[in-house]
């Protein structure tokens, strides 16, 4: 230990005398030879302090201090909040955190052209950027969600498909919505599938439509808008706790509340082995432009329930989806750079998103309410589950176990509730592939 | 793709793919629905007689496997093997030294043979 000190006590002091003795004074000439001459005459001493305050000063400049404006602390501040939500309250803590630490890497001021931030080409934010611009991950993450998820309720209870297509009504009145306050048809389109509630479906969309390159009829470039999107669409999955339990108690009654359905069948696995595969042609043979999406989804269900490639489904479904998560959360919060991000259209586009997920809720509580009508005794549905059928998967299925939990403690929702909110991926994709097809 | 407009207005444009957009994705849902309500009972009857030449019913086959088994037993039996599985821990002790490793000797890895024995030129 003494010898470590005394070493470093030595190389300290040969550094320190180096100045001071003018040995530093060669290495300074041939750096500033134009300013030397000038200022030859100067104190020695006195062009050492100056040179030292110049670099500090020159350093400062390159910092974030010098650079941050009011946005950028700003949007700190809300990627701190993310954080916070994510740990404090448990929302969605998988997709919050990462975009949470996603936008404060983005919103670091820096000097432009030094290849940094997340818009400036060759920077290692823009290569990792490129898989949301050209919609890359999206389909990876329905791969996962594909092998992830069971299709046995639904399969055992096909009318609650319905349910899931309700809920779109949220994303197409969201779309009329953004063209009444002025959108060009393609950036509402991907404005109105924040209300499909699925954020990698919405970020596919907006990197198809709403992406700064493709020109429109009129000859204008597009806007971009992949960021404030996708933003809205995670924040507002990770609120749907927030937002739909007082819908539920607004528009259902208690008695409708307390409704007990029946337990769904046992599926066999010839059936679930059989559904990837017929709603893989039938609905991409629908709408060919969610093939993207709805392959990769039923893709993955495939690997699962066909038994024999347990392997790759366990990869899909775990390190795979993990990794583009976390690939997928921070670019996407890093592109929330301040300057392209904190505009008027990113404050609209909260409102209406706030609006679609409220539409799309009610739509499916209300749809769930008019399929009662025609359904007797046993096969009663709880109008509950139709809240299920925005997708935000599996979140809004256990919002609405909560609430019926709440209203009968015996009554058990979430194995229903599934049914709607699966089908709720597959509606808002479809949906997304209209849009596509109309638009693009 | 190119698209040509029908209509100038984006409103009544919007109404369209409105209109059009909901249909279609519930066609589309209802057409998924439908199959398998009616569509996949039918096939695996056919699927039956191909394989065992049994001449039934569509009524007479039990998609339903196990009226008795209900999917909330299987939650239930799924939680539980789940629990098992995954949700114990096992206790692991905190101590970690490097043991030392001990080597027998042997003549085959000894570097005194390799020094003397040389190659005879």
């Amino acid at each position: 230990m003494k010898k470590l000190i005394i070493i470093f006590s030595a190389l300290a002091l040969l550094v320190f005398i180096r100045p001071v003795l003018g040995l530093g004074q060669n290495i300074n000439a041939a750096t500033n030879s134009s300013v030397a001459t000038t200022q030859v005459d100067d104190v020695e001493e006195d062009n050492i302090v100056n040179k030292a305050v110049d670099g500090i000063k020159s350093f400062y400049s390159y910092t974030g201090f010098a650079n941050s404006t009011s946005g950028n602390v700003i949007m700190i501040f809300i990627g701190i909040v993310f954080i916070y939500l994510g740990i404090k309250y448990n929302y969605e803590p998988l997709l919050l955190i990462p975009i949470g630490a996603g936008v404060i890497l983005g919103n670091i001021p820096f000097v432009a052209g030094n290849q940094t931030g997340i818009y400036e080409t060759g920077s290692v934010l823009n290569y990792l950027y490129f898989g949301v611009v050209k919609g890359i991950y999206p389909p990876l993450i329905f791969l996962g969600i594909g092998a992830m998820t069971d299709f046995s309720s639904l399969i055992a209870n096909p009318k609650l498909m319905l349910l899931g297509g309700a809920a779109q009504i949220g994303v197409f009145a969201t779309f009329l919505g953004a063209l009444y306050l002025g959108f060009a048809l393609p950036e509402a389109g991907a404005i109105g599938i924040i209300g499909g509630a699925d954020g990698p479906t919405a970020i596919f969309l907006s990197s198809k439509l709403a992406n700064g390159v493709n020109i429109l009829a009129d000859g204008t470039t597009v806007k971009n808008l992949i960021g404030p999107i996708a933003i809205a669409a995670y924040s507002y999955m990770a609120l749907v706790p927030v937002i739909q339990p007082p819908l539920m108690r607004l528009l259902i009654s208690k008695k409708d509340r307390k409704i007990k359905m029946k337990p769904p069948r046992a599926v066999t696995q010839k059936e679930k082995m059989i559904f990837p595969v017929v709603a893989m042609i039938l609905t991409l043979f629908i709408s060919p432009s969610a093939l993207p999406l709805l392959g990769m989804l039923f893709f993955g269900n495939l690997l699962k329930e066909s038994g024999r490639t347990e392997r790759l489904a366990d990869t899909a479904r775990t390190k795979l989806i993990d990794i583009v998560t976390i690939l997928l959360g921070v670019t996407v919060g890093a592109s929330t750079q301040a300057d392209i991000f904190i505009t008027k259209d990113s404050m609209l586009i909260f409102g209406l998103g706030a609006i679609s997920f409220v539409i799309a809720t009610m739509g499916g509580l209300l749809f769930a309410k008019f399929m009662n009508l025609f359904l007797k005794g046993d096969n009663k549905i709880n109008p509950l589950i139709g809240a299920a059928g925005v997708s935000a998967v599996p979140d809004s299925a256990r919002v609405v176990h909560h609430e019926g939990l709440k209203s009968d403690p015996t009554n058990y929702l979430l194995m229903h509730a599934m049914a709607p909110n699966v089908s709720g991926v597959i509606g808002s994709a479809i949906a997304a592939g209209i849009i596509l097809s109309f638009l693009a | 793709m190119t698209q040509i407009l029908l209509y100038t207005d984006t409103i009544s444009e919007g109404y369209v793919i409105l209109i059009t957009g909901l249909l279609i994705v519930f066609g589309a849902l209802v057409t998924l629905a439908v199959f398998f309500n009616y569509g996949l009972p039918w096939m695996l009857y056919v699927y039956k007689i191909i394989t065992k030449g049994k001449d039934k019913k569509i009524s007479e086959i039990k998609v339903k496997g196990d009226s008795g088994f209900t999917g909330e037993i299987s939650a239930v039996i799924g939680a539980s093997v789940h629990m098992y599985l995954s949700e114990q821990h096992d206790i692991e002790s905190g101590i970690l030294t490097i043991k030392q490793v001990k080597k027998a000797y042997s003549p085959w890895s000894s570097k005194i043979y390799g020094i003397q024995n040389r190659l005879k030129s």
